[in-house]
């Protein structure tokens, strides 16, 4: 006797408000999150037997999440619960739908009040606090942006590429964020590359219009059997493949060339995710590629394999990732221009989802049939997962 | 080797922890060096510090002092910092590549003395060493060398 080998489906997805949310909790989006992504695929909250919270997701002190969510929902058991990172999440899930160990699943995140740059901290007033970060990450004044900015400082320096082909990407998100009348930024127009160029510094080469909104919000998705899928309210997105990979995180530890021909976790993981489904990059119709910065985008194409090592730039230039361009991607404007919540790696797949659903009104990709989405963990391309998609 | 005037009091920026397991590594910086795990076996520099070489796992390693000699792998000069770094914007944070190889080690500190705009990938960089006021301990900077 083996395990059985069922397909599955991801059968609801839904996003809160993004924005500045001063007036709700984190736990409220979530629940919220939940709660509508059930609504969307026609379940309820008795219907879940397994539990996706990303890992930053919070809850009572001095529980631990499992117990936490088991009680929280209605005091039943869960069949299972896997902490982590969206499209990977996903992907366990789905191979553990498969292989029979649960039956709907969701993944779900909220956050709000919380900031990932660095306004806000504030200096102490009489001595230096002390970090267990030894070898100067914090000691130096570091944060998320320095390490994405000198990771585009040596791919610059290595590849010869400009400020401006950086801006490219900021100025196609933001144009399919005026498209989306979710999206954070979408309502300020579109921008040039100009005007990526002229807005202020953050840790150059990134300019504040190089890196991602920092916003308040929740989503969730929920999947589920195939069995389970054909009873829901929309039509079933189907599982094909997807993979994670780890390397590493910063920089930092990492002494080997840091764009080897061969790749690292994201070609890992996304060669894994293309074999399973058994599908080529070409036949993707639309992608949600991690762009938590301008540089992000440039090497996640390269590393996913859609164009040679060195040559993301001019892909994107070329307008593959606009919408009518061969493969759109991160058509609700991206974490760039649409929404990034503290840990928003689940709302490409989400897009991805409604796009090949035909949800997507004035920024669907007519006739999307097939989607990829890439997730990135903590920093630079360190955890990566890939997951690719499909409707009937 | 080159030590810095002491660092302006009162220094509010973060400053490490010091351990059992990189006490090794600070009380080196205090006599003006710079030590790094190398491991006995194979002979490579291994940079950050891990528990056990990482080209052939062997967890004899003894903190060895390099030249202080690197250049400049990348950097970056960030205009809004966090905590009492927002005072000192821009200031410039470089990974620098040891002179000692085969196995590259990219340190990371930042580069003090140089102008933002005249930093660039490349450029010959060493370590120098600065007291911090009213703290027990020491630290390195990346400054250019001449």
């Amino acid at each position: 006797m083996g395990f059985p080998k069922r397909q599955a489906a991801i059968v609801g997805v839904y996003t809160t408000k993004q924005g500045k949310l001063p007036e709700r909790t984190s736990f409220s989006l979530q629940l919220e999150a939940i709660r509508g992504a059930l609504d969307d695929a026609g379940l309820t909250t008795a219907d879940i037997d397994g539990l996706l919270p990303m890992a930053m997701t919070d809850h009572v002190p001095g529980t631990t999440a499992h117990q936490f969510w088991a009680e929280q929902l209605g005091e039943r058991p869960l069949g299972l619960v896997e902490i982590g990172g969206a499209s990977g999440q996903l992907a366990k899930a789905a191979a553990a739908i498969a292989a029979g160990l649960t039956d709907v699943a969701v993944l779900f995140f909220g956050r709000a009040g919380g900031r990932t740059g660095p306004g806000g901290t504030a200096a102490p007033q009489t001595r230096a606090p002390r970090v267990s970060d030894d070898w100067s990450f914090a000691t130096a004044g570091g944060y998320m942006t320095s390490w994405y900015a000198m990771w585009a400082r040596r791919y610059m320096h290595e590849f010869n590429v400009t400020h401006a082909d950086l801006a490219e990407v900021a100025v196609f998100t933001r144009y399919h964020a005026t498209l989306n009348p979710d999206s954070v930024m979408g309502r300020k127009g579109e921008i040039t590359v100009e005007d990526v160029l002229a807005s202020r510094y953050v840790c150059e080469p990134l300019h504040l219009l190089d890196c991602s909104i920092d916003n308040d919000g929740g989503y969730a998705v929920v999947i589920a059997s195939a069995e389970r899928a054909t009873d829901c309210r929309k039509k079933p997105v189907w599982i094909l493949g997807g993979a994670e990979a780890y390397y590493t995180d910063f920089y930092a530890t990492i002494n080997d060339p840091w764009f080897p021909n061969q790749g690292k976790a994201v070609r890992k993981a996304t060669d894994r995710a293309f074999a399973l489904a058994g599908i080529s990059r070409d036949e993707i119709d639309v992608a949600g590629l991690y762009d938590c910065f301008t540089i992000t985008t440039i090497r996640d194409l390269e590393e996913m394999g859609f164009c040679k090592l060195g040559e993301g730039a001019d892909y994107v230039r070329e307008g593959h990732l606009r919408l009518g361009g061969s493969m759109p991607a991160n058509t609700d404007g991206g974490l760039l221009s649409n929404s990034h919540c503290g840990d928003p790696s689940g709302l490409h797949t989400i897009e991805v989802v409604r796009q090949l659903r035909g949800e997507c009104g004035e920024r669907q990709v007519p006739g999307a049939r097939i989607g990829v989405s890439l997730q990135q963990g903590w920093a630079v391309h360190g955890m990566a997962s890939t997951l690719i998609m499909a409707a009937d | 080797m080159t030590i810095l005037d002491a660092a302006p009091a009162p220094y509010l920026k973060p400053l490490p922890e010091v351990r059992a397991e990189n006490k090794p590594f600070f009380d080196a910086l205090k006599n003006h060096q710079f030590v790094v795990p190398r491991c006995d076996d194979c002979g490579d520099y291994n940079w950050v510090p891990y528990p056990a070489c990482r080209s052939c796992l062997s967890e004899n390693l003894t903190w060895t002092p390099v030249s202080g000699d690197a250049t400049v792998y990348t950097f970056t000069v960030c205009h809004r910092g966090p905590g009492a770094f927002n005072a000192e914007v821009p200031y410039v944070i470089a990974l620098g590549e040891l002179a000692e190889q085969p196995r590259p080690c990219l340190v990371l500190g930042n580069l003090v003395g140089t102008a933002p705009e005249d930093v660039h990938v490349g450029m010959p960089i060493q370590i120098a060493y600065q007291e911090i006021p009213g703290e027990d301990i020491t630290m390195w900077r990346w400054i250019a060398r001449p």
